[in-house]
């Protein structure tokens, strides 16, 4: 996914002379080709990510498409009132990148992990939030989000999970992807978002009876197709690498509320801190949300 | 309505914010009336705009980011014509689009601002977005020497002064106060003009009421030569102007009443 990033990135940035990357010190490795290609259109504003967003602010004022590069510790969970007032609030076109969500960074601790952030944006207006699973759904959130032209959140969990999809994505920001119907008897899908799709897609060949909907666009999220996803199952299983508050779950629990009244089970992150340091398995399995460990708790619901 | 720069002068300013203070009953109004000859020098005398169009993208760029100043701000925009002698008659007014801090859906303030340590990240960032595309356009911002105990203020003052964005005047109104109390009590600022320099500004301190001093500051600051962005320490006094106001810290939170008012018009007339 990282070399999908520094790709779509150089593409979008040789297409138009306007876009800016800006990092906070962040990103070792990840912008050679782009340091390369279009050196101008690279700036490391410092560890400074509230000044930095500040001036992709300005930058977009006087015509620029600045990128905000950081981890998603920092944009958007550092700089969330610079988000919301200096950009959201005018409605202004840049694109803002957390890198690392989720438990990426198991070995640094709390400071480097984040599975607050949506929970924490859903609630800024303006604000577009894509949370891609898969290379192809990276390039297509990329995508998007440059031709919005508006803010947008884009969030990147662990990259190298491996795809999920086979070719090229065609799907606009609010699609649902349905990627397998549930063969029932008792119709019960997987709806996942991000690093957990393809985790979701391995529970899916365990329990073949489980249908599978990716949601790389938290919000907004079509609602004609929520509406269809509540018609056409009798439960829903979400899954996501961030809070049981705020997040996936929580959206789609608001959503069926209004609109259903489908059984929904929310899996992900309690409310809670992680407690040790280890790889990246070890704190999935910390928190409950591993291979094994799910296995037994859909087993449990289905 | 008469439009005209030549009503950018300092008392038709304070009268307008005095009206607009009592017509809303609001409150930070020392915060404003130390503004005044800051705001009239830069509208009248250095600030390029289009009198037809407060967003002409060709523009300079006028940032206040101490947005609770806003009122001085109004003043002057409704003297070049941006607003109607009813915006400050009904200012406060439920369903009004003037809010009691600077907000950049009003045509002619450029940020939001009020949260400070905004204003001089975004304005740093229209200077140097118009520093790459090279055009001649100006950015003023200013700046309030409470705010600057924000840690963003220094993260855009360190980047501007290392990106050496010369397009930059960022004033700031050193009025000594800030919400609670004396600045020197909370955050002592006593090099603030060395502190500043040692961020690669060129700084002129003047006397932020003396408006051929700010001018002349101006001048030099955008002018010169040495590839540095400018900063003017302005000392000002909060609630300049207003006797009763001057220097005294409770007037960033009391209101006008209408003896108030009227002794404050009459100050102001003497």
């Amino acid at each position: 996914m990282r070399d999908t990033f520094s790709d779509k990135l150089v593409e979008i940035a040789s297409e138009d002379s306007t876009v800016m990357l800006l990092s906070g010190d962040h990103g070792y490795g990840l912008f050679n080709s782009l340091r390369e290609a279009k050196p101008a259109q690279f700036i490391n504003m410092g560890v400074a990510e509230q000044n930095m967003v500040g001036v992709a602010a300005g930058l977009s004022r006087v015509g620029f498409k600045p990128i905000v590069y950081g981890l998603s510790a920092f944009i958007p969970i550092r700089v969330l009132e610079q988000i919301k007032l200096d950009v959201c609030h005018d409605n202004l076109p840049v694109i803002f990148i957390g890198d690392g969500a989720g438990f990426v960074y198991s070995h640094l601790g709390t400071s480097h992990q984040s599975t607050e952030d949506i929970a924490a944006t859903r609630a800024i207006p303006n604000l577009i939030i894509l949370s891609p699973g898969d290379r192809f759904e990276l390039e297509r959130c990329f995508q998007l989000a440059y031709d919005s032209s508006l803010p947008v959140y884009l969030r990147l969990g662990k990259a190298d999970r491996g795809d999920i999809h086979s070719k090229d994505l065609n799907f606009d920001i609010g699609d649902l992807l349905t990627l397998k119907y549930s063969l029932g008897p008792r119709r019960v899908s997987i709806v996942a978002t991000g690093s957990m799709l393809k985790m979701a897609s391995r529970l899916c060949e365990h329990f073949p009876n489980l249908g599978l909907v990716s949601v790389p666009s938290l919000k907004p999220i079509n609602a004609n197709q929520a509406c269809k996803l509540f018609h056409d199952n009798d439960c829903l299983i979400t899954l996501e690498e961030h809070s049981i508050y705020g997040g996936l779950g929580s959206i789609f629990c608001e959503m069926s509320s209004e609109f259903s009244d489908i059984e929904i089970f929310k899996i992900g992150v309690q409310d809670r801190f992680s407690e040790h340091c280890g790889t990246y398995e070890y704190l999935l399995q910390e928190h409950k949300i591993d291979f094994k460990s799910l296995k037994n708790e859909i087993g449990k619901i289905i | 309505m008469t439009s005209s720069i030549k009503n950018l002068v300092p008392k038709k300013i304070r009268k307008n914010i005095l009206d607009m203070a009592f017509n809303g009953s609001t409150v930070h109004i020392g915060c404003a009336l130390c503004l005044v000859e800051i705001f009239c020098v830069i509208y009248r005398n250095h600030l390029r705009y289009d009198f037809g169009n407060p967003n002409d993208p060709k523009r300079d760029y006028l940032i206040l980011s101490k947005g609770h100043g806003v009122m001085a701000q109004y003043a002057c925009m409704k003297e070049l014509g941006w607003l109607k002698e009813s915006d400050l008659l009904n200012y406060f007014s439920d369903g009004t689009k003037l809010k009691g801090l600077s907000d950049s859906r009003v045509d002619g303030l450029e940020v939001t601002s009020g949260s400070l340590g905004h204003g001089l990240s975004v304005g740093v960032g229209i200077a140097f977005g118009n520093k790459i595309k090279n055009t001649d356009q100006k950015t003023f911002i200013i700046v309030g020497d409470g705010e600057l105990n924000e840690g963003s203020c220094w993260e855009a003052i360190q980047f501007a002064g290392h990106h050496a964005l010369s397009n930059i005047c960022m004033i700031i109104d050193k009025n000594n106060f800030q919400a609670m109390d004396e600045t020197s009590k909370i955050i002592n600022q006593e090099n603030l003009a060395a502190q500043i320099e040692a961020f690669n500004f060129n700084v002129f301190e003047v006397d932020g009421h003396d408006e051929n001093a700010l001018d002349d500051a101006m001048n030099n600051l955008l002018f010169h030569k040495n590839n540095k962005p400018g900063c003017i320490v302005a000392s000002t006094i909060k609630g300049k102007g207003i006797q009763f106001m001057e220097n005294k810290n409770d007037w960033h939170y009391l209101r006008l009443d209408q003896s108030l008012y009227e002794q404050a018009l009459l100050e102001l007339e003497s």
